[in-house]
Order: C-alpha cells, then sequence, then structure tokens
C-alpha cells in the first residue's frame, strides 16, 4: 500500500433540497456508521468522522462511534476529522484514544484541529483568542501522557498533574499517530513539522495555490527539523466528489444539492466552484484526473479523503457513490498514484509501522549503546528523531 | 517609484466618485509622481459576496488586495448611502487581510446629492479606517453635486493631495507591525507564509503570565 485512501465525515443533519426531508439524529448517526461499514466493503482504508458540539451536527462523541464501528470492521482504520485539541481536556484524549486504540486493534489515528464555531471555546471553558496557544500546550501534554507511565506537569490552561498516569497504557507502548489539520495556520503546520507529525490540510474550500503554499511551508519546516527531506513529510488532503457514469447526469443530479448546501449554497456557480476548489461533479474519470492532479500541487503524499455525505444527500445515494468511489475511482487512483513515486518517500503511517519504527530504533539504540557509537539506520529515522527530542525536553 | 491605489465605489458609470477620485489621484501623484492604479469596487461585487460565503478571495478580488497591501498611499471615494458609506464599499475592506492598512497613508473621500452628508468623512470613514490602522490624512474631502460648479473644491482637493503626499513621502510613515517582523530574525518564512519557530512558541507558554 502506498496511499491510504478513505472518507471523512462533517457529521451534519441537513435537509435533503430536493425532497424537503430532514433527517434525525438517530438516522444521520446510523448513516454515519452505515457509510464507515460500506466504506470497508468497497476497500476503502480509512473513515474520519468530525467533533461538533452544537446543532445540526451529531458526531459530539467520537471514539464512542468510532468504537462501534471498530467492532463491525475489521481493516479500517478509524480516524477523526477534526479532534479539538483547543477544547478537549488532552487527559481525557489520551484516555478515549488509547482504549479505542486496544478495541480497534491499533486501527486508529487522529487528527488535531481547532475547530471553527466560536461559543464552543466559552462553552468548555476555554477563550477563543488562546486558540493557537491551547492547541500547542495541550497537544505537548497529551504526547506526554501518551509516552510516560508518570507525568508531572503544570501548564497555563490546565490544572496541574501530579504522578498522573494516563490509562490504559498506548496499545504494544505506541500511540496513535497524529495529524494535524489547518486551513491557514503556519503555526499549526510548524507544529506538526516539529514533532515529525502528519498534516492535513483540508483543501476543499480553497484554490490549489493556498493549499500549495500551506504544504511547502510543512514539507520545508518538517525537514529543517531532521526528520527527512521535505519529500518525506507526511501529508493529507481532502476533496469532494460527486460522480455519475455520465458527466452532466452528475452535474443534473448534484446541482440542487450544491445550490442549497449549507456552506457553499447561494454563493458561487457550481462551474465556478469547480474551477477554482477540488469540488469535482462529473465522471469518474474526470474525478481520477482531478485527484491525480493534487500530486501536482502538494507532491506525493500519504492519505486522500474524499467527503461524500455531506449537502442533505440521502444516505441510498451516498452509498451508491461509495461503491462507484470503491469500485472505479480508488483502484485506478492507487495504481497511477504509485507510478514515479520514489521508494523513500514513506507511506502513510500505520500502527504496524510504528510498532516496526519504535522497535529498529530501539534496537538501533541498543547497537548504538554497545558499539558506543550511532548506528544509523534508515527504517524508523524519523521516529528515532522524534524520540530523541521528547526524552531530551 | 511609489504605488498610489486609488478605491472608487461608484454605482454609475460615468461617476462623480470616480471623477472626484481621479482628481485627488492627479493631484497626490502631480506631487509624489507615484503610478496610479484604480480599483472599481463595482467590477469585484460578485467576487466581494462571493469572498463572504466562501472565504476565499476570486483572482481578480485577489490581485486588488494584493495592490492594496502594496501601496504606498490609498485614496478612498465612497458615495453616501443611508447616513454613511456604502454597503459594498465597506464590504471591500471587509474582506482584505488583517493588517493590510497597518500604517498606510490614507486620504478619505466621499460624494453626495447634497452637502448636508459631508460630516459622514468624520463619523463613519475615519472611524473605519482608524479601526484598521491606517494613518488617515487630516483634510478629507467631500464633494456634493452642488460642489461641481462651486468654488472651494479644488482647494481642498490641493490641501488634501498635498498632505498625502507628504505622508508617503515624509518621516512620518509609521512602521507596520508586518514590516517589524520581517525585520525578527527569529521569524521562519517559507514563501508567503510566516511564524514563529515552535520552541519559541512553547517557550512563551512556559512563562508565568
Amino acid at each position: 500500500m502506498t496511499m491510504q485512501f478513505g472518507i471523512f465525515s462533517v457529521g451534519d443533519v441537513t435537509t435533503d433540497p430536493t425532497t424537503g426531508r430532514t433527517p434525525s439524529e438517530r438516522e444521520r448517526i446510523k448513516a454515519m456508521v452505515a457509510i464507515a461499514l460500506k466504506a470497508e466493503e468497497v476497500g476503502l482504508d480509512v473513515f474520519a468522522t468530525g467533533e461538533h458540539h452544537n446543532p445540526p451536527f451529531v458526531p459530539s462523541s467520537p471514539t464512542t462511534m468510532l468504537g462501534y464501528i471498530a467492532a463491525r470492521t475489521k481493516t479500517l482504520t478509524l480516524s477523526t476529522s477534526t479532534t479539538l485539541i483547543t477544547t478537549n481536556d488532552p487527559v481525557k484524549i489520551a484516555e478515549d484514544y488509547a482504549m479505542l486504540q486496544h478495541l480497534a486493534d491499533g486501527r486508529v489515528d487522529l487528527m488535531m484541529g481547532r475547530g471553527n464555531t466560536g461559543p464552543v471555546y466559552p462553552w468548555f471553558g476555554q477563550d477563543i483568542r488562546e486558540g493557537i496557544n491551547l492547541a500547542i500546550e495541550n497537544y505537548a501534554l497529551l504526547r506526554r501522557l501518551w509516552r510516560e507511565d508518570v507525568v508531572n506537569w503544570e501548564g497555563k490552561f490546565r490544572t496541574p498533574l501530579q504522578g498522573f498516569t494516563s490509562t490504559p497504557r498506548p496499545m504494544d507502548d505506541v500511540p496513535p499517530f497524529v495529524w494535524h489539520g489547518s486551513i491557514r495556520s503556519p503555526e499549526i503546520a510548524e507544529q506538526a513539522a516539529y514533532y515529525g507529525d502528519g498534516f492535513f490540510h483540508n483543501n476543499i474550500f480553497w484554490p490549489s495555490d493556498h493549499t500549495r503554499r500551506m504544504v511547502e511551508f510543512y514539507r520545508t519546516r518538517f525537514a529543517h527539523y531532521g526528520h527527512g527531506r521535505p519529500e518525506q513529510a507526511i501529508v493529507g488532503l481532502g476533496g469532494q466528489v460527486f460522480m455519475r457514469k455520465n458527466s452532466q447526469d452528475a452535474v443534473r443530479e448534484f446541482r440542487p444539492y450544491f445550490d442549497n448546501a449549507p456552506v457553499y449554497g447561494h454563493g458561487p456557480s457550481l462551474e465556478e466552484f469547480t474551477r477554482e476548489t477540488p469540488l469535482t461533479v462529473g465522471s469518474p474519470q474526470e474525478v481520477i484526473e482531478r485527484t491525480l492532479s493534487f500530486r501536482e500541487v502538494a507532491g506525493d503524499y500519504q492519505r486522500q479523503l474524499f467527503l461524500m455525505d455531506h449537502a442533505g444527500l440521502p444516505l441510498k445515494t451516498v452509498l451508491e457513490q461509495l461503491d462507484i468511489l470503491g469500485e472505479e475511482v480508488v483502484p485506478v487512483l492507487r495504481e497511477e498514484f504509485a507510478k514515479g513515486r520514489p521508494a523513500d518517500v514513506p507511506d502513510a503511517p500505520t500502527h504496524a509501522s510504528l510498532v516496526a519504527a519504535d522497535e529498529a530504533a530501539k534496537a538501533a539504540a541498543a547497537a548504538g549503546t554497545d558499539a558506543g557509537a550511532g548506528a544509523g539506520t534508515t527504517a524508523g529515522a524519523s521516529t528515532t528523531d522524534d524520540k530523541e527530542k521528547e526524552t531530551a525536553r | 517609484m511609489s504605488k498610489l491605489v486609488v478605491v472608487s465605489a461608484g454605482l454609475s458609470v460615468p461617476s462623480s466618485t470616480r471623477l472626484l477620485a481621479d482628481r485627488l489621484a492627479q493631484a497626490t501623484a502631480g506631487r509624489t509622481g507615484a503610478g496610479i492604479q484604480v480599483i472599481e469596487v463595482r467590477d469585484l461585487a460578485v467576487e466581494i459576496a462571493h469572498n463572504f460565503t466562501n472565504g476565499f478571495a476570486g483572482r481578480d478580488l485577489a490581485a486588488a488586495q494584493q495592490a492594496v497591501a502594496e501601496a504606498d498611499g490609498l485614496i478612498v471615494v465612497t458615495p453616501v448611502f443611508s447616513a454613511s458609506y456604502s454597503g459594498l464599499f465597506k464590504a471591500f475592506f471587509d474582506v482584505l487581510d488583517q493588517g493590510a492598512l497597518d500604517g498606510k497613508p490614507v486620504l478619505i473621500a466621499a460624494t453626495g446629492g447634497s452637502a448636508r452628508h459631508s460630516l459622514v468623512l468624520d463619523h463613519a470613514l475615519r472611524p473605519l479606517f482608524s479601526y484598521l490602522k491606517a494613518v488617515v490624512v487630516p483634510t478629507g474631502v467631500y464633494a456634493a453635486s452642488e460642489d461641481w460648479g462651486a468654488e472651494g473644491l479644488p482647494e481642498r482637493v490641493e490641501r488634501a493631495a498635498g498632505q498625502l503626499a507628504a505622508l508617503m513621502a515624509g518621516p512620518a510613515r509609521l512602521p507596520a507591525a508586518r514590516t517589524a517582523q520581517e525585520d525578527d530574525p527569529a521569524v521562519v518564512r517559507v514563501g508567503e507564509l510566516e511564524t514563529v519557530p515552535f520552541e519559541q512558541a512553547l517557550q512563551a507558554l512556559r512563562r508565568p503570565s
């Protein structure tokens, strides 16, 4: 596997503009589960859920949902888009996701985000003006909780911890991989680069030039911090598509959803929006070509997530879309993205690859101690750097 | 050559707002030798509306925003609508990047049907540009319909242009917040994006607040 393909859901309850029907919260929650199961069935790698704390969104409790999906899937990686590192207690994130990681046999990673709903900060006792600082401090604590058995800690935003052990400990002592999602904050790209974590640019509403600048910033800084060359940084991108066999049918069917969508409805036309942003409405072949062009913007990357269940599309339609995505689009994308991909561009990290890198790092460290010199292995080099930095602090 | 950017929010063609804008621009350029670029906000109306719903600027609007950011001096002219600047005029400045006008000399001007609205300059425009941290020229220019056939307007235009020209050239030019950061060796810059190095951001949180 070179790249991971999957879907991410916002979890909005939206009226279907063609029928006027609004699903209940229960229906929407069950639909998200059905969509996740379908993702595995059609051969996708990742399902990620958003986290929201206000209507019309349902997923306030991601690990409950992902735990349920974990029990009903075998291969799917369960992720978030995003986990609110600003307003959630990092202690609870450490506990919840370590628990999920055990239940899902390691099929878990997370994407950190700050959230874009102003009132969520005060509702959770925080100040939005401290958004970046909360992301920095909370994540620094989260990393320690997952990597150190006993943590003494004092910071600006949270009650101090004395002799605290977060349980359960991460599976195999290897914490879930972390992506940092940000649309326009170089501070967050810098954070991801510093730790050698992944950087996800949710480009779905943005012109490609903007995505290029953000990804280039992250790649440059990733190399600066010694995790590898810029091309070896771990990059994820979003995308949103609607497909039918014939392009015109796709446009005709999707237009009322586009025109009335809460996010971009009543703004620019479908044509303008598809020209300026990654939204692609057309045949599977058009989606393939558009998605392949992302490589020209971001370089060889590791994870591609599509937003499929939005704008009030009924479940039945979304499941049909996933069939097309899994059967006709992703197999071609896997093949085409693999072409010309340098061998030293890493795959998207998984629990297995992180465990292997961890063991390689330990073995290298042991060999280094015995020989009294550093054993420079390439496998898991970035993890080695990461660990050293972590212990150095 | 310094750059003078004119933002004109007239709606009709030809418009008296543009007429006033041109006279102010010529008078300023005559003193500074600045190159003039005129932005007709009317031409950007749809892209501005889309910027509100989308969150990003279309191509023409992005070019206009860049011109404003790079300008050494700005002349802004709006017609008076409902006792204030026009909504479209305000909308253009609402979608500018934060800090785009920091320390920038700005000449404010307005047009109206009668002289009864002339204080719009000081009640509406001046506070707006103060908020945006621009250096507002002391003389604003208001032209009612009747002014185009009366004495006094050319003198006001000259006085305001002279003040703008002085601010554009003179030592009174304030450093913008951005310029200060550009001089900071600690700032990390890749392409157009910049931030403080992560260690520094982390350290800042460790200091007692």
